[in-house]
């Protein structure tokens, strides 16, 4: 009789997509499988012996080789190969070569193809890795799928634990099944869709019409704020376009105050050009805008531009469950420093039930920028309010991950001041004064200080625009190691506060100066020279060795060198957003970066990002390192996605080594 | 007498063979004691191997039949449990089925001297022979290539967990004997292809 082979079951059974096979499934492929001592000598005619078939590495390390020599994939324990010819039906053309002998088991083609009839995951796991879709896994997490009948949704056992890839894996690869339900029964209204939440019909108002007019229709719907609307003379003859936004305050400051009369055309008074959002947007989306531009009523637009209501802070903050949005609030209000520091000692645990809950984490990175920027503005108009208004227009600036908003509870500060030209030593004084308390007070608010000193309270970190191009031109024309460096910082810029016009005026001056072909090549140079991990244990990695010992460095690895690669085609586009989520949406189109690489940059963003968070929340309140992971904490689907991720980096930074880095 | 020579000239010709082109059978046995004698065969476990591959198809396990099965009181024997008894098989049944697998192959253990005095006595009970090709001991090999290179060889260093983990090969949840047959098999690659390198050299 045949045995159970209980060592290969339970090692399938940590092998997707094997594990999606019945255990009487699992238990015929252990009995019909092959297994090989792979050596070098015995390589070549091994595989040549028994192609085409589905691979499984035991054990032993494998660099999986192209014909022209190129390295595909560095396979250790747990990976597959072999399936692309075994579903494109081409012959097989990669070679192998030992890195140390291993068992292989070999699941025959005849297998394989009766495997793929009779289990459907199984099938479709191989086709999303055939695809290299693997990590696009996690991306279909997003909040775009939740769907609005919240609270009664019913949860499959599945998805009750959402934060582990393998069950998502799982769910997921039951294609058949609604997505609607896929939702675990905590997640934060934060991610509700805009539409979702406004209540009633948009309320607007011709631009033609009087003042009165406009008071009129407020009071009798009861509204704080209308949209102000005219006839859109472009494609859509009778459609409306949405011109600006009238307010109770805008009444109160503009028209009263002013004593202006009440019959002037409320196109005289309004807001134009309001900042807007798309129905289609989340709560979040609203939620950043408000408190970036610290306003309380954004209209709401759908696809085609047409009002479809109002959302107001009010709104907002009637979500409940919905911590951030207090947290914001009381920041806010905060009427004192201390108040402001007490306010901020809830940040960590509202960010770790937050961070829990949320499904898209980009969000959790935003909502800290968002929560840092408040803090900052609100330290800025207390030092205000006992140092008296600025002597001159400047503008506060966020650097690096505030900047680009991807920040972590331990991301430290990083920020600036661009002040205005001609400013006396009494003036230069209050801005050293502001730097140095904003920047005390956010470390007092959790925010730590810079050890390499990007502060505003840094002299050198408070400067004209005259002054911040000429450092940048410095970098930009000798660039050194060290100028490289900041320039990763300093080019992902945000200005949290001050003067739009001026910092604007900086930001296209600055976007030119990246521009340089010199600069770039430089900088291309220098992230080639940064090894991605091949393998994940710590002897198939080859990268520096014994560095980080047998963990894993997914930040500096990972999310840095993808920041890295996205910048360098903005840079040479010229864009001036710094977040890279928004970068690359807006590189879409690019000439040198392909639409494929694209969204590979993207998905391998979000996957590390979301593994990063997890492992944040996992080790949460331990002393472990907060970028380094253990490979073998990790699932075997994690690791394969963390792998195909750093493929996808090493890939991309060959195409920057191949495109900038021969300039300059 | 004519095919005891013909039989003698086709082992002689065949063990000249380079060792990659033999087949083998890794073979794991569980016995109630260490005498062959007096205690008795619990399972025997193997599989076949025409390296480098091991054939998982070819994988067999049999719980022998005794008639009583409260072996000496305990109630887990070399990690048999009771309820492991259910499906049993004649020991003679199994040796006949042993001996035609080992037709024409190498028969490999970790440790064969006592594994082979227990196969030799219960062949001899069921009157059937086995005549493997040759006998390898996977555990001898290592014993000598560690006293080659003048290791001194330590207490435990020689169980088969111990060989094949210096050899990276994967730990598996040994006290089965099909775990151990296949361990043992995948043991005996690693020493061939290590130490033996190309294919040409025969290991006997």
């Amino acid at each position: 009789m045949q045995p159970e082979f209980t060592e290969v079951q339970r090692f399938l059974l940590d092998c997707p997509p094997f594990d999606e096979l019945t255990g009487e499934q699992r238990q015929w492929v252990a009995q019909n499988i092959d297994a090989a001592y792979v050596n070098e000598h015995n390589v070549d005619a091994l595989f040549k012996q028994h192609s085409p078939a589905l691979y499984i590495v035991r054990s032993g390390g494998f660099d999986l080789l192209a014909p022209d020599g190129h390295l595909i994939e560095r396979l250790e324990s747990h990976d597959l190969f072999g399936f692309p010819s075994l579903l494109s039906g081409r012959p097989v053309v990669n070679k192998l070569k030992v890195i140390e002998d291993g068992i292989i088991y070999i699941v025959s083609a005849a297998m394989f193809d009766k495997l793929r009839q009779h289990a459907r995951a199984f099938e479709q796991y191989f086709i999303r890795a055939h695809g290299q879709r693997l990590l696009s896994e996690v991306a279909r997490r997003s909040p775009r799928e939740v769907g609005p009948g919240r609270g009664e949704a019913t949860v499959n056992a599945d998805a009750s634990n959402n934060r582990d890839f393998n069950e998502t894996e799982r769910l997921t690869a039951n294609a058949s099944r609604p997505s609607v339900t896929e939702k675990s029964p905590g997640y934060d209204t934060l991610e509700l869709t805009i539409a979702e939440v406004i209540s009633r019909e948009p309320v607007t108002v011709s631009s033609t019409a009087s003042i009165r007019e406009a008071a009129e229709l407020m009071r009798d719907e009861k509204v704080s704020s209308v949209m102000v609307t005219g006839a859109d003379l472009g494609l859509h003859p009778t459609s409306s376009k949405l011109f600006g936004i009238l307010t109770d305050r805008d009444l109160r400051n503009r028209v009263i105050a002013q004593g202006l009369s009440y019959d002037i055309q409320v196109n005289a008074v309004m807001t134009q050009a309001p900042a807007t959002v798309y129905g289609r947007q989340t709560l979040m989306d609203a939620l950043t805008l408000m408190t970036q531009h610290n306003i309380h009523h954004l209209p709401v637009l759908d696809d085609n531009d047409q009002p479809i209501g109002m959302i107001t802070n009010t709104d907002l903050m009637r979500q409940q469950r919905s911590e951030p949005v207090m947290l914001i609030s009381a920041i806010n209000k905060a009427d004192t420093r201390e108040q402001l520091v007490a306010e901020a000692q809830h940040i960590p645990a509202y960010m770790q039930t937050f961070a829990a809950r949320v499904h898209d984490t980009t969000m959790v990175g935003r909502l800290l920028a968002s929560l840092t920027d408040s803090m900052t503005r609100k330290l800025i108009s207390l030092y205000e309010q006992e140092h008296g208004v600025a002597p001159s227009a400047y503008c506060w600036i966020a650097f690096g991950s505030q900047g680009r908003e991807d920040q972590v509870l331990s991301s430290d500060q990083d920020n600036g001041l661009l002040l205005g030209n001609g400013l006396n030593e009494q003036q230069l004084e209050w801005f050293k004064g502001l730097g140095e308390y904003v920047c005390t007070g956010l470390n007092e608010c959790g925010i730590p200080l810079c050890p390499g000193d990007i502060m505003a309270s840094n002299p050198d970190c408070r400067r004209t625009l005259d002054g911040w191009l000429d450092r940048f031109q410095t970098w930009t024309e000798s660039p050194t190691p060290k100028a490289l460096m900041y320039c990763q910082i300093f080019f992902d810029s945000r200005m949290v506060h001050g003067n739009k016009r001026l910092y604007q005026r900086y930001r296209d001056e600055v976007a030119k100066l990246g521009k340089s072909e010199f600069f770039l090549g430089n900088l291309a140079r220098l992230q080639v020279s940064v090894q991605v991990p091949l393998g994940l244990f710590n002897r198939f990695r080859g990268t520096e060795s014994g560095k980080d010992s047998d963990l894993i460095n997914i930040k500096r690895y990972g999310i840095a060198l993808i920041n890295d690669i996205v910048r360098i085609y903005s840079l040479q586009a010229g864009l001036t957003a710094p977040q890279t989520l928004v970068r690359l949406e807006q590189l879409r189109g690019s000439n040198l970066l392909n639409r494929k690489d694209n969204q590979s940059l993207a998905e391998a963003w979000q996957f590390l990002t979301q593994l990063r968070l997890q492992h944040q929340l996992d080790i949460w309140g331990t002393d472990k390192s907060k970028n380094a992971l253990d490979p073998d904490e990790l699932s075997t689907l994690t690791r394969r996605q963390l792998k195909t991720a750093f493929r996808i980096i090493k890939d991309c930074q060959q195409g920057v080594g191949l495109k900038f880095g021969r300039i300059g | 007498m004519w095919s005891a020579i013909k039989r003698w000239w086709q082992t002689h010709k065949a063990r000249r063979k380079p060792w990659t082109e033999h087949r083998y059978i890794a073979l794991d046995i569980e016995t109630s004691g260490l005498d062959p004698t007096n205690d008795q065969i619990l399972a025997i476990a193997w599989v076949e191997v025409s390296p480098p591959v091991i054939h998982y198809t070819t994988g067999r396990y049999y719980l022998i039949k005794h008639d009583k099965t409260d072996l000496k009181q305990s109630p887990v024997i070399h990690g048999l449990v009771k309820k492991d008894f259910i499906e049993t098989s004649e020991l003679c049944d199994v040796m006949k089925a042993l001996a035609a697998a080992l037709n024409n192959k190498i028969l490999i253990c970790h440790h064969i001297q006592l594994d082979w005095r227990f196969l030799k006595q219960a062949a001899k009970h069921c009157d059937i022979q086995l005549s493997p090709l040759a006998l390898f001991d996977t555990l001898a090999f290592e014993a000598s290539r560690l006293k080659r290179q003048q290791h001194h060889i330590q207490r435990g260093s020689l169980t088969l967990s111990a060989c094949r983990s210096r050899y990276g090969l994967p730990e598996y949840d040994s006290h089965h004997a099909f775990s151990d047959a296949v361990g043992c098999a995948e043991l005996m690659l690693a020493q061939g292809y290590k130490f033996a390198g190309s294919s040409k050299s025969s290991i006997f």
